[in-house]
């Protein structure tokens, strides 16, 4: 090999061997399978040169196509139509085999008149024509090299085709276009152009936001043809294609392009969001212009609201108002939206009551530009609405304050222009209730209005129910309001008279039917106290005479009164019989009881009597729960508030209920668990609760509830659990009652809406379990249930007294207790400070007054040291205490009790 | 989205427009084909054909104080015009 030829050679060329030229061939067709071009032409070359054979000639010429087809695929076409003119004048012979590629070289370069000259021939044949038509549709990118060529006349379809399709594609590119600009029905479905046609058609609908229209075009264009090169661009703006780095660069740039990047002004945004956050005002400030300015660059439409939020919110934040206007660049705009915003925030905002006011104010001030902007009319129904919502705001505030609002309120000028005389009505619920239910003489309205009315005086709601029936006569809910007025206040003909208005409306309603007996019967006592027995005579008649009189234990209940009116009238003979008759529907002793209540509630006690407990026989005494309960029951049915039998048997009922309460009936249970709550008896209640829990398909709520309410202040924590096992308990038993009762008995403790305690329906069965167990009702000294695992654990007091108050273990109460206790009279300073159960948070000073409030007065010093020993050793042994002295002392007397509590409630 | 939003109508739309905008929706997503969506649009009728209830809903609304992102969250597709010459670029090479 000469030096010579080595500087000529490439060092990718194959070396020539004069000897081997079988190898160099396949070397260079190695070359060529490579896609190394250049150095195979080299070769190819060298190989010739020293071959000059036919098959090295052949061998050349594949080279040099192969060169041209990289120098194409490289976009460089005149390159390669110059290294084809060179090779046609070198092997003239082999100038047809160059001339597909010279056509593609000419097609990309856009130099079409040699290529499309031969389509002007008729005789052109069709494998022809149709390979010319091929290189058009893979090759040609120049559209308007196609429509100016001079080698084809201007009417020739490819070249009116070639001008509406570039026509089109710079119009579709460039702005909207309609559906006319991209018709094209130059372009025929088989031209060699059709798959122009469907790009430009998909890049209309990927303007147009239509993208699925865009992806069905695309499907349409011929993978071959030049528009196809756009596809995996296209489909990158459509978001199929998420690896944006795997584009060309001229794809990404153009995926870049289109795409309209908010990238930038969602970081805005949340910088703003979280500068609100933190509540800083320069980085609030800084946020606010930033994204503003993004927002104004790349979402214009948006910027109005967004600066309504912003300026919203800065009031929030009690921005400067002049700077942050500054900073958005010019106010926002104050429409309806804006002030609607503004209401809701101040409504929203949850912190002083005043924001209520001036959000009826910013209410007023969205009710006019609302109106003015059209989105509701003066008299519609959405006005209505926003009056109540007004309405239902002020109602939220205290009344002192809504009060110096409404004399001398400094509210801003949005809603009230007071030159103009405009009215302040948007501080006065009853004028905002009044205009609504103008509008919309909806029942809800109305509703609202007297519930409102209610808090307020009797006069103003009865003027509200009055209105309400004026305005809708049938709704039931204003008459049975009226009715109760009036009922209250005894004007029993009025009270009727309503009455019979509303059973004309919905005679089986059940506040309606339970109304007639209750109203008869207040109407039939009032006369019996006035001494009227006549009337009172007639109204019973009339109650005979309806047709519920024969439920339940009315017909003894109507014998009862019957013994009563009879001995006003004097008429012994209708008296006994009457008496009689009432024994045998309600039993001896319910009989006595029920005449006495009813003549004690009529203020005519000298009309019966009952004698005292102590005189009835043992199998009397023990019927005395169940014939109180049924009382009660009876009583309650005919409206009776007050029972107006003896202290006496309340004591009897608590002492014979825990043997007789096994005897009762779930009704007598209920009557005698709400008696035993409100008539300072919880040990009656507790016993009631007790046997109520254990029968099967019990109110277990209300039976809980019953529990929490007899519970002293002290049992907190065991409270809320009762109320909360309630809550849970009576949802599922659909017990709307004791649903309302439970959960208002827990906001006494929460003091607002929330909840103090959520338990889950196993927890609260679990609950009813737990009580089942703990029959009596609790003392200092009485064991009680852990509840603590239903309690947060930060949510608890760890003090010693609460820790044993939920039944937590409280161990070593006595570990400190000295061995002798000295009570005399005045040394009880010198123990004070002596902790005498440390664990119990009890100090000596509160345990001593405690236990000589339990002693009678006079009790000897000794005695009373004395006492105090056994009870300590009761304690120690694990005996009730409570129980211990009451069997040492008897029951303590209410005024020491009510004393106690309030020494022992505080923590 | 609020019930304006699934309907695609404005807040000031009239009754007759909301009804025209439901049947439309309701063609769109037929109850059998797209039972969810269908639900939606349902409730957002109910909703904006009382008149009470819409009401109530535009006096309680408090999209505000969602994060401001959500302003732009429902923007329509945006793209850029650019004229023909980056589409060419792309057209030219291979």
């Amino acid at each position: 090999m000469s030096q010579k030829f080595k500087a000529h050679v490439l060092p990718n060329a194959a070396p020539v061997s004069n000897g081997n030229s079988a190898a160099m061939e396949t070397s260079i067709r190695q070359l060529l399978a490579n896609g190394n071009s250049k150095a195979a032409l080299e070769s190819a070359k060298q190989f010739h040169k020293t071959e000059h054979s036919l098959a090295s000639e052949v061998l050349l010429l594949e080279a040099y196509k192969a060169r041209i087809q990289t120098l194409l695929d490289q976009n460089l076409a005149s390159e390669a139509k110059a290294l084809i003119q060179l090779v046609q004048e070198r092997f003239p012979a082999r100038k047809e085999q160059l001339t597909d590629i010279g056509a593609v070289a000419s097609a990309r370069s856009g130099e079409l008149s040699d290529l499309v000259q031969p389509l002007n021939d008729p005789e052109l044949s069709a494998e022809r024509r149709a390979a010319i038509e091929q290189i058009l549709q893979t090759q040609l990118a120049d559209l308007q090299a196609l429509a100016d060529c001079q080698a084809l006349p201007a009417e020739h379809s490819l070249r009116q085709a070639a001008a509406a399709l570039e026509r089109a594609f710079q119009a579709v590119t460039s702005g909207p276009v309609s559906d006319e600009q991209i018709a094209l029905p130059e372009v025929s479905h088989r031209s060699p152009l059709a798959s122009w046609k469907w790009l430009i058609r998909a890049i209309a609908a990927l303007y147009r936001g239509e993208d699925a229209a865009c992806r069905e075009s695309l499907t349409f264009i011929k993978a071959e043809s030049v528009p196809a090169r756009l596809g995996p661009a296209m489909q990158a703006i459509l978001g199929a294609v998420t690896d944006i780095a795997a584009l060309k660069p001229h794809e990404r740039t153009l995926v870049s392009t289109v795409s309209l990047n908010l990238l930038d002004l969602r970081g805005a945004l949340q910088q703003l969001d979280e500068a609100f956050i933190r509540d800083e005002d320069e980085r609030i400030f800084k946020a606010v212009r930033n994204a503003v300015r993004e927002c104004q660059r790349s979402a214009p439409d948006r910027l109005p609201l967004l600066k309504q939020i912003i300026d919203v919110r800065g009031g929030e934040s009690g921005l400067d108002g002049a700077r942050l206007i500054a900073s958005m660049e010019g106010a926002p705009r104050r429409d309806a939206a804006y002030f609607r915003m503004y209401a809701r925030q101040l409504e929203t905002a949850g912190g002083d009551p005043e924001d209520l006011a001036e959000a009826c104010e910013m209410w007023e001030a969205f009710r006019k530009a609302a109106i003015s902007e059209g989105l509701f009319t003066g008299h519609s129904v959405e006005l209505a609405v926003l009056y109540l919502h007004m309405a239902g705001n002020l109602a939220q505030m205290p009344a002192k304050m809504l009060r110096e609002f409404q004399r001398d309120g400094n509210l801003n000028t949005w809603a009230t222009d007071r030159s103009q005389g405009d009215d302040r009505y948007y501080l006065h619920p009853e004028k905002l209730y009044a205009r609504a239910c103008l509008i919309d003489r909806d029942s809800e309205a109305f509703s609202q209005w007297l519930n409102w009315a209610k808090g307020q005086t009797i006069t103003e709601a009865e003027n509200v129910a009055k209105q309400w029936h004026k305005a809708r006569p049938g709704d039931i809910e204003p008459l049975l309001h009226l009715m109760k007025q009036a009922e209250k206040r005894n004007a029993f003909p009025s009270a009727l008279a309503y009455l019979e208005k509303a059973e004309r409306i919905d005679a089986v309603d059940s506040v309606v039917r339970a109304a007639r007996w209750r109203l008869l019967t207040a109407a039939a006592l009032r006369h019996l106290q006035q001494k009227k027995p006549h009337l009172a005579l007639q109204k019973l008649t009339e109650m005979a005479a309806l047709p519920q009189s024969q439920q339940g234990n009315r017909p003894g209940f109507l014998a009862a009164f019957r013994v009563l009116i009879c001995s006003s009238l004097a008429d012994k003979d209708a008296a006994n019989e009457a008496s009689r008759e009432a024994e045998r529907l309600l039993g001896g002793l319910t009989a006595i009881l029920l005449i006495f209540t009813i003549a004690t509630t009529a203020k005519r006690d000298e009309l019966a009597a009952v004698p005292p407990p102590k005189a009835l026989k043992d199998k009397d005494r023990e019927a005395i729960p169940a014939a109180f309960a049924s009382v009660l029951t009876i009583a309650k049915d005919a409206g009776i508030k007050k029972i107006g039998l003896a202290s006496e048997y309340f004591d009897e009922t608590q002492k014979q209920l825990p043997r007789a309460a096994g005897k009762l009936d779930l009704e007598q249970l209920r009557a005698l668990g709400e008696i035993g709550g409100w008539a300072g008896y919880p040990k009656i209640a507790w016993a009631a609760s007790t046997e109520g829990l254990k029968r099967p398909n019990a109110p277990e709520a209300f039976f809980l509830m019953v529990r929490a309410r007899a519970l002293k202040a002290e049992f907190e924590d065991r409270k809320i659990v009762l109320a909360a096992a309630a809550v849970e308990l009576a949802r599922f038993q659909g017990d709307a009652e004791a649903l309302n009762k439970a959960v208002e008995f827990l906001r006494e403790f929460s003091g607002d809406d929330t909840p103090t305690l959520t338990l889950t329906l196993e927890q609260a069965r679990a609950v009813v379990v737990k009580e089942s167990a703990y029959p009596d009702l609790p003392g200092f000294f009485t064991p009680v249930p852990d509840y603590s695992d239903l309690f947060p654990a930060d949510a608890l007091c760890q003090c010693a007294n609460c820790r044993r108050k939920r039944g937590e273990s409280a161990s070593g109460p006595f570990e400190d207790i000295p061995d002798s206790f000295d009570f005399a009279e005045g040394d009880e300073d010198a123990n004070e400070d002596q902790d005498l159960f440390p664990d119990f948070g009890f100090d000596e000073s509160e345990m001593r007054k405690m236990f000589k409030q339990g002693l009678p007065k006079g009790t000897p010093p000794e005695m009373a040291n004395k006492l105090f020993e056994i009870m300590k050793q009761s304690i120690l042994t694990g005996e009730s205490p409570e129980k211990l002295l009451a069997e040492l002392l008897g029951p303590p007397d209410r005024g020491a009790k009510k004393q106690k509590k309030k020494l022992w409630g505080k923590k | 989205m609020n019930a304006y939003e699934i309907l695609g109508l404005a807040a000031n739309a009239s009754a007759e427009e909301i009804r025209i905008a439901y049947l439309n929706k309701v063609k769109e997503w037929p109850p059998d084909r797209s039972p969810e969506k269908f639900e939606e649009i349902r409730d957002a009728y109910d909703e904006l054909s009382d008149p009470r209830k819409r009401a109530k809903a535009m006096f309680l609304d408090t999209t505000f104080t969602a994060p401001l992102v959500s302003l732009i969250d429902s923007l329509p597709v945006r793209r850029a015009f650019t004229g023909p010459k980056l589409w060419h670029e792309v057209l030219k090479a291979k």
